[in-house]
């Protein structure tokens, strides 16, 4: 089986040409403070949709990153594509502005089994259903706030582990490497590391090699309770991975 | 099985009486680095050993005195004073550490050991301080284990799982975590004027084939949990005692009030 490549020029101010394998970027805000790199993500991206409450931090925190600028300039700049959710957030003032706007409100309010984040996924999902192998889903405002609403948040990238999506916020970005498949991760240092994490978050991990790190795994268990991958460094351009379980591999952001 | 009971009454401005005068938990506190909660003099309060994990000496020294702002900066600094500071050293200041190294704080350098995080060795440290007493009795507060890089905040949850029969409490502004281990039958006494109603159950490393609840709004019954599957967040407390049986560690979390 080739090899799942992976690499951050999303947080490139340009993505380089034929980087990236031509893929697709979606955005998803989550109801947490905005890195400031999120105009950038917004600028690579196709399709932008707040989750529920997302839609206040579009509203109050983007104006902010912009202050030569008038809010109203911003606000109408930064125009989500879908505000959806079970709406329990969101403030009705900004829900009229986007409406006006001509934003999509999608109530799912009646959906209360799955978490916002997972009704955007699925909804991004649907959207490019011919296109998935291309589909890259970032999501701003993933941590911090509530440790469950982290976890569920982390939860919906393990299970929907065919789809590639990043959660991001100011110090550190996340992603699943899904089994059994040999991942090779560009490291784009003007933006990421030195530090970075192999964590087996659902279940022990019989084997995992990696190169390109300081402490470099070789065949080695790793699980919670025992050896974890935490506060390693990068050391190459280029890490891989393969693990016999799914592990998540975090690096840590620059602040710019 | 053995029932453990949990409460929060380390929030609570008075520990309550009958956990007073050596009836109730010993209380430890460490702290990392990473903005401490408005609540950390409370905890500093209750704890009879204080000890900061490397660069948590610097947020002691930058952070309290901005939680009495009617208060000269060093006075607040005297009174905060460290019992110890440990850890790797590569994040301390130089004039912090010498500031309590001059007023007698015990400076311990482990920079030796790369191979355990600051928290661990911390929590190995307080765990031999109190050797002799029953550890049943040891309850480990931490503050600043939450927020900032995500590969830190998974290495101190792992500290809860590699220590799985101290009690370690993890807590931030916005929440508590600490480990249910599956030996136990939980009992989990809600402060509710402190603590809830969010809350949530994950099983953090392992599949768990069997947990049962009482007293949340989506109870679990003999319920299979995983990640990628069922886990349970954004749940809600619903009674003053929540009890959770489960056939592996979980992880427990409640949000905290504010004041």
């Amino acid at each position: 089986m080739e090899a799942m490549v992976h690499s951050s020029s999303f947080l490139l101010p340009e993505i380089p040409a034929g980087d990236g394998d031509g893929l697709k970027y979606a955005l998803v805000l989550l109801n947490q403070r905005l890195p400031k790199f999120t105009p950038l993500l917004w600028k690579h991206a196709q399709l932008r949709v707040c989750a529920d409450g997302g839609a206040n931090r579009v509203f109050n925190d983007l104006p902010l990153l912009f202050p030569h600028e008038t809010p109203s300039d911003v606000r109408t700049r930064y125009k989500p594509d879908v505000i959806k959710g079970d709406m329990d957030s969101v403030r009705t003032e900004v829900l009229e502005f986007y409406r006006n706007m001509g934003t999509k409100i999608v109530d799912e309010s009646h959906d209360q089994d799955t978490t916002d984040l997972h009704k955007c996924v699925a909804f991004i999902r649907d959207f490019h259903a011919d296109t998935e192998d291309t589909l890259c889903i970032l999501v701003a405002g993933a941590l911090g706030g509530r440790f469950d609403h982290e976890i569920g948040n982390i939860n919906v990238i393990c299970h929907f582990s065919a789809t590639r999506i990043i959660l991001l916020s100011e110090d550190s970005l996340i992603q699943l490497l899904p089994s059994a498949r040999h991942h090779e991760i560009h490291i784009q240092s003007s933006v990421e590391g030195p530090h970075c994490g192999l964590i087996p978050i659902g279940a022990p991990s019989g084997s995992t090699t990696t190169t390109g790190l300081q402490w470099d795994l070789s065949d080695t268990e790793m699980r919670f309770g025992g050896l974890i991958s935490t506060s390693n460094i990068v050391k190459g351009e280029v890490i891989t991975v393969h693990s016999t379980s799914d592990l998540l591999w975090t690096v840590s952001l620059k602040k710019l | 099985m053995d029932v453990m009971i949990h409460s929060s009454s380390f929030l609570l401005p008075e520990l309550p009486a009958d956990q007073t005068s050596g009836a109730g938990p010993t209380y430890a506190l460490v702290l990392l680095n990473q903005h401490l909660p408005r609540f950390t003099p409370l905890l500093w309060k209750h704890a009879q050993l204080r000890v900061c994990a490397d660069g948590g000496a610097n947020r002691l020294y930058d952070e309290l005195p901005g939680l009495f702002p009617d208060e000269d900066a060093s006075s607040v600094r005297n009174r905060y004073k460290p019992d110890m500071i440990k850890g790797d050293m590569d994040s301390i200041r130089a004039e912090v550490l010498e500031f309590y190294k001059n007023m007698g704080t015990k400076i311990v350098d482990a920079s030796h050991d790369q191979d355990t995080t600051d928290l661990h060795k911390c929590v190995a440290f307080v765990r031999d301080f109190y050797a002799d007493t029953e550890t049943s009795t040891l309850c480990i507060l931490v503050v600043g284990a939450l927020g900032g890089r995500f590969d830190h905040e998974m290495g101190n949850i792992n500290v809860l799982c590699r220590f799985s029969t101290i009690r370690i409490v993890l807590v931030s502004e916005d929440c508590l975590i600490q480990l249910l281990p599956s030996t136990h039958h939980h009992e989990i006494h809600i402060q509710s004027s402190i603590e809830g109603p969010h809350c949530g159950l994950i099983p953090i490393g392992t599949r768990s084939g069997s947990t049962t609840t009482t007293g949340l709004q989506w109870n679990l019954t003999n319920t299979e949990m995983r990640f990628g599957g069922l886990i349970s967040t954004s749940n809600i407390v619903r009674g003053g005692i929540v009890t959770v049986q489960s056939s592996s560690d979980l992880l427990w979390t409640v949000s905290l009030k504010k004041s």
